[in-house]
């Protein structure tokens, strides 16, 4: 009887532990899955990025795409090098070993040597580590030495260089307490914005979602940023802010507070290698988009707005797309959306997503279909949207139990009919139940008023093995009625 | 022996001091349980109520070696409650109570439960000063019913609502409160009563509680089961039930639980697995009929949700969406949900297809009206009730202290209701 | 009351099939279940004609009408025989009411099975209920039972109970 309980559990854990790292950089709730043939240039993408932003996509590309494991990993190793981050390098190198040979026939040192694995670089490693700890060690004592001056300002930014230093070397929780720390020494409007973006940055990467909510809150509400909105210093800051809480809802599934922040994005102050590209805005936000708003809201937040135009045009299927599904043609936007998945599927903030939102963007054009109909021909229906007629009846089915869709099936016919209330009835039927739900509600309080009024409470528990007959009534009721 | 009969034969009509006077003399009795018949024999049950009832009493609680001989007892018992003074007995109610509960106990314990149930409502008739008084004996009848599985004479007292309860000089208990609401729940439910028998365990889980009680536990389990016959969900407890019920009664209801998840799915082979899964405690706990009636309640409640969705399917497809066997089955299905009044739908055996109804009353009929008619008045009585309660509530003078101060737990009930 | 009829809480076996077959001609199979049930072992045995009977309501319970009929025809004793007749015809109504509200149209040969009837006498019963019968396909078309009327509120009463009612809802 358990076994499929079992089975489940096994599906579920395997991709763990091929996934099982002895830092969990990643997160543990990624599926398995990969990617056959992406389109991507790994290039022309690693270039967008900077710091653990790098480092992650890339190691999460290599993780599900066959294809780019080598190369991804190879250029994730390289930029390790131009950190503090030994971990990460001697964890990257590891996989890399471990990829070229799986990928390989050949024995291990020759596919090492055929593949050009760069061996493990010992001597770096040790340099590194005794560099960063001697810059460690001073910045440590320039920090005390501020303390004991107590002069605000080098405080604050003494704890910001240690933080700084922390995250080359990828530490985040110390990284995260000493941007925290900053906080008691800011003295302008200014300080706390940049106290915030710090904390921001390493709590996306630690994924502590609320945190990146509520200091982004916290930075928006500060009267630099209110009033000075026009600076473009402010507008890259504002734009920062808006990417991090998209990132930030999106990956809470929050997918239409999502498309807000993205859309207020601003493609001219667009600077924040350290979490996203451009490009990503586009996607994030087009796709959050389609899957969430409405065919007005559509209308009047990206297909008018000229700024997100912009975004757009850095990915012209996306756009292609969100046109094409405005204009009611669902049959080629569907196919282009499929054509783009493989990619999406790559990105780490996205890919965890990618199944819900495009069903959610199915639904939202099967509702759009309809809405301006009586009555819809399902066959026509089906080959609008490239599918079969059965396949479609369960998918309508779903939409109209969600009460997505007001409407009924001629299974017979095949035809989708709007159904039409009769109001008077149905306001019948609901004061009918209306009056039940309050008798019911009312009895109960009048038999709870009598209840306290004689003090009825089970005080102690009641003694077992009282009833004095072994018949089933009673003993499952645990007690019996007699000798009180 | 005389001077202890004395007090029984008292006419007098102070029987308040009556009732003191033979409580005194209990345990003289007790010891005479040999020869106590003959002291019956001078009594007379329309005069001397408290005397015949203090004297019956003994007898039930004699030790078994006093070899008190049971059909004799049961007919004196019976006379008794059926021709005793109504008028005096109100004085003893935890007496006449304990009677009842000798009673009961004794026929349950001779597995013979049929044989009090006429008894002991006529027991009841005489001591409720209204229908909607609760008293222990309520408890009494309910089991003897379900134990006899004659369910029937005890409806008409679970069909009134409580609106009071009897104090019985401060003895009756919880126990007996929550026997009644649980046991009635168990009757509602062979009755095929959901939504009645829902309603009671609901009683029963939402009694102010302090500890654990095991009636509250297994009420909370069959609660679960019924609702999900009747709702196919478990509908959120009032929010005045104790905390009690989700720190400690949930987490025992692991079981159940699962069951109530697997129905959410609405898939009958799921229900199934945690069914086979659990086997064992449904059985221990007596649930596995009502368990298996969720299973059968879901083929239904899967056939009702096609009706929202489609106009026309065949029996085929009604088949495959809901798991069933073969569009035989699916026909003896939506035939008895016809006929049951569950769905609206009519199956033409030309072409095999079913097609859905919306519901056909149109609310433009005066039988439709006088069902709204009654409901309206079932309403403005319970507004009545509460009017008059808020009434006594105000003119209180514990309450009118109390909300000078603060405001206790008891007012806020009787507020909230308005 | 009671008592006198069985102090001991056990009345005669036949008693019991009486009250058995009345629960079935309700059709209150439940009840009829748990008497079934309390009815002892003692008088099952003693009086074979309460398994009888109690092989109907089985069969009344998962609604298997084709199998009731052949056991309503057996050899009852007198006082049971005319409560069977009734029975019969209580099912038999029962179906006609129940096709009629299921059914669009039904095979000649399933209804006849249903109603207990050779083929060509259900065809004559439904003629009969002014029901169609299409004799190329073997199909007979059922109508929908027409809802009795009730009789209306006299107007006068229907004044006053809405002066209550409206009284009640403006408070």
């Amino acid at each position: 009887m358990p076994l499929p309980i079992q089975h489940i559990s096994q599906v579920s854990l395997e991709p763990m532990q091929l996934d099982l790292q002895p830092e969990g950089s990643e997160s543990q709730e990624e599926l398995s899955y990969t990617v056959d043939s992406p389109t991507l240039d790994l290039e022309a993408y690693a270039v967008c990025y900077s710091g653990f932003a790098k480092i992650n996509r890339l190691l999460f590309i290599a993780a599900h795409c066959p294809a780019l494991r080598v190369e991804a990993l190879r250029m994730a190793l390289n930029y390790t090098q131009t950190t503090y981050n030994t971990q990460a390098y001697q964890h990257i190198h590891s996989k890399l070993a471990e990829a070229v040979t799986s990928s390989s026939l050949l024995p291990d040192a020759v596919a090492g040597v055929v593949h050009n694995i760069p061996s493990l670089d010992t001597n770096w490693i040790e340099m590194t580590n005794k560099k960063a700890a001697l810059k460690l060690e001073k910045l440590d004592t320039d920090l005390k030495n501020y303390k004991a001056n107590s002069i605000k300002e080098s405080i604050r930014r003494g704890h910001d260089d240690l933080g700084d230093h922390y995250l080359d070397q990828g530490d985040l929780s110390n990284a995260l307490k000493c941007y925290s720390r900053a906080r008691d020494y800011c003295t302008s409007p200014k300080h706390i914005i940049n106290m915030c973006l710090n904390v921001i940055k390493v709590s996306i990467h630690l994924k502590n979602w609320s945190h990146v909510l509520s200091y982004v809150t916290k930075a928006e509400s500060s009267p630099e940023l209110t009033e000075q909105k026009e600076s473009k210093e402010n507008m890259v800051i504002v734009t920062k802010l808006k990417c991090a809480a998209g990132v930030a809802e999106l990956a809470t599934k929050k997918y239409k507070p999502a498309a807000k922040y993205f859309l207020q994005a601003s493609f001219d102050h667009c600077d924040f290698p350290e979490l996203l590209s451009p490009n990503n805005v586009a996607i994030y936000g087009g796709l959050c988009a389609l899957a969430s708003y409405t065919r007005q809201e559509l209308q009047k937040n990206i297909i008018a707005s000229s700024s997100f135009k912009l975004f757009l045009e850095l990915e012209p299927q996306l756009r292609d797309i969100i046109f094409m599904f405005y204009q009611s043609k669902y049959a080629s936007c569907l196919k282009l959306l499929d054509e783009i998945k493989d990619n999406l599927l790559l990105d780490m903030y996205l890919a965890p997503h990618v199944a819900t939102l495009y069903s959610q963007i199915r639904n939202r054009a099967l509702i759009q279909y309809f809405s301006p109909y009586v009555s819809a021909d399902m066959h026509k229906m089906a080959e609008a949207f490239n599918t079969t007629v059965p396949d479609l009846e369960d998918e309508l089915m779903q939409l109209i139990l969600d009460g997505q869709i007001n409407a009924r099936i001629d299974s017979h016919n095949k035809i989708l009919y709007a159904r039409d209330i009769d109001q008077r009835s149905s306001t019948f039927e609901k004061s009918l139940a209306m009056g039940l739900a309050f008798q019911r509600r009312t009895k109960a309080l009048i038999l709870r008023s009598a209840m306290l009024k004689n003090d009825i409470q089970v005080k102690s528990p009641i003694v077992e093995g009282s009833n004095s007959s072994g018949d089933n009534v009673s003993a499952s009721a645990g007690a019996s009625p007699s000798h009180r | 022996m005389p001077e202890m009969t004395r007090p029984l034969k008292s006419t007098t009509g102070n029987y308040s001091k009556l009732c003191e006077d033979i409580n005194k003399y209990l345990d003289v009795l007790k010891r005479n349980v040999a020869n106590i018949d003959s002291v019956l024999e001078t009594l007379d049950p329309q005069m001397h109520a408290l005397g015949v009832l203090a004297v019956l009493n003994a007898k039930y609680s004699a030790p078994a070696s006093a070899g008190i001989d049971f059909e004799t007892l049961f007919s004196q018992t019976q006379l008794f409650f059926t021709t005793c003074n109504g008028e005096q007995v109100r004085f003893a109610t935890d007496n006449y109570a304990y009677l009842a509960h000798f009673f009961t106990q004794a026929l349950v314990q001779k597995k013979q439960p049929i044989r009090g149930i006429s008894t002991l409502l006529a027991a009841l008739a005489k001591i409720q000063l209204h229908p909607g008084q609760l008293t222990s004996i309520h408890a009494d009848i309910c089991q003897l019913c379900l134990l006899s599985k004659n369910m029937k004479p005890a409806l008409p007292l679970l069909d009134t609502d409580i609106t009071d309860i009897s104090q019985e000089s401060g003895h009756f208990d919880a126990t007996s409160f929550l026997c009644y609401y649980y046991y009635g729940g168990m009757i509602y439910a062979a009755q095929k009563n959901w939504n009645r028998s829902a309603y009671f365990f609901e009683v029963a889980i939402t009694t102010p509680s302090m500890a654990v009680s095991h009636i509250v536990l297994e009420a909370y389990k069959k609660y679960i089961l019924v609702s999900l016959i009747l709702h196919g969900k478990v509908p959120n407890l009032p929010k005045y039930t104790s905390p009690v019920v989700s720190r400690f009664i949930k987490p025992l209801s692991q079981s159940y639980h699962e069951l109530s998840n697997a129905c959410a799915s609405n898939s009958p082979a799921e229900v199934r697995v945690i069914l086979d899964k659990h086997t064992e405690q449904f059985t221990n706990d007596k649930n596995m009929g009502l368990a298996k009636q969720v299973l059968a309640s879901l083929y239904r409640k899967n056939i009702q949700r096609l009706t929202k969705t489609f106009l026309t399917l065949s029996l085929a497809d009604i088949a495959r969406r809901v798991h069933l066997n073969s569009p035989e089955e699916a026909e003896q299905y939506v035939q008895n949900m016809i006929e049951d009044g569950e769905i609206y739908a009519s199956i033409s055996k030309k072409d095999g297809m079913v097609s859905f109804h919306d519901n056909p009353e149109k609310y433009d009929n005066p039988e439709i009206l006088r069902k709204i008619d009654d409901q309206l008045r079932e309403c403005m009585a319970l507004d009545e009730k509460l009017r008059s309660m808020e009434q006594e509530i105000s003119v209180n003078t514990q309450f009118v202290q109390k909300s000078t101060g603060g405001r206790g737990e008891e007012e806020d009930v009787a507020f909230g209701s308005k | 009351m009671v008592y006198t009829m069985s102090p001991s809480g056990i009345p005669s076996p036949e008693v019991y099939a009486k009250l058995l077959t009345v629960y079935l001609l309700q059709n209150d199979l439940n009840n009829a279940k748990y008497l079934w049930k309390r009815i002892p072992a003692a008088s099952k045995t003693a009086h074979p004609e309460l398994g009888n009977i109690w092989s109907i309501g089985q069969h009344l319970w998962t609604r298997n009408f084709v199998a009731v009929y052949p056991l309503l025809t057996q050899d009852w004793s007198d006082e049971i025989k005319p409560l069977m007749v009734a029975l019969r015809d209580a099912i038999r109504q029962r179906i006609f009411r129940l096709i009629g509200q299921a059914y669009t149209s039904i095979e000649a040969e399933q209804f006849a099975s249903y109603a207990g009837l050779q083929v060509d006498e259900a065809i004559q019963a439904v003629v009969a209920e002014g029901w169609d019968y299409d004799s190329t396909s073997k199909v007979i078309l059922p109508k929908r039972p027409v809802p009795s009327k009730a009789p209306p509120i006299p107007s006068e009463h229907h004044i006053s109970q809405l002066t209550d009612f409206v009284t009640f809802l403006e408070n």
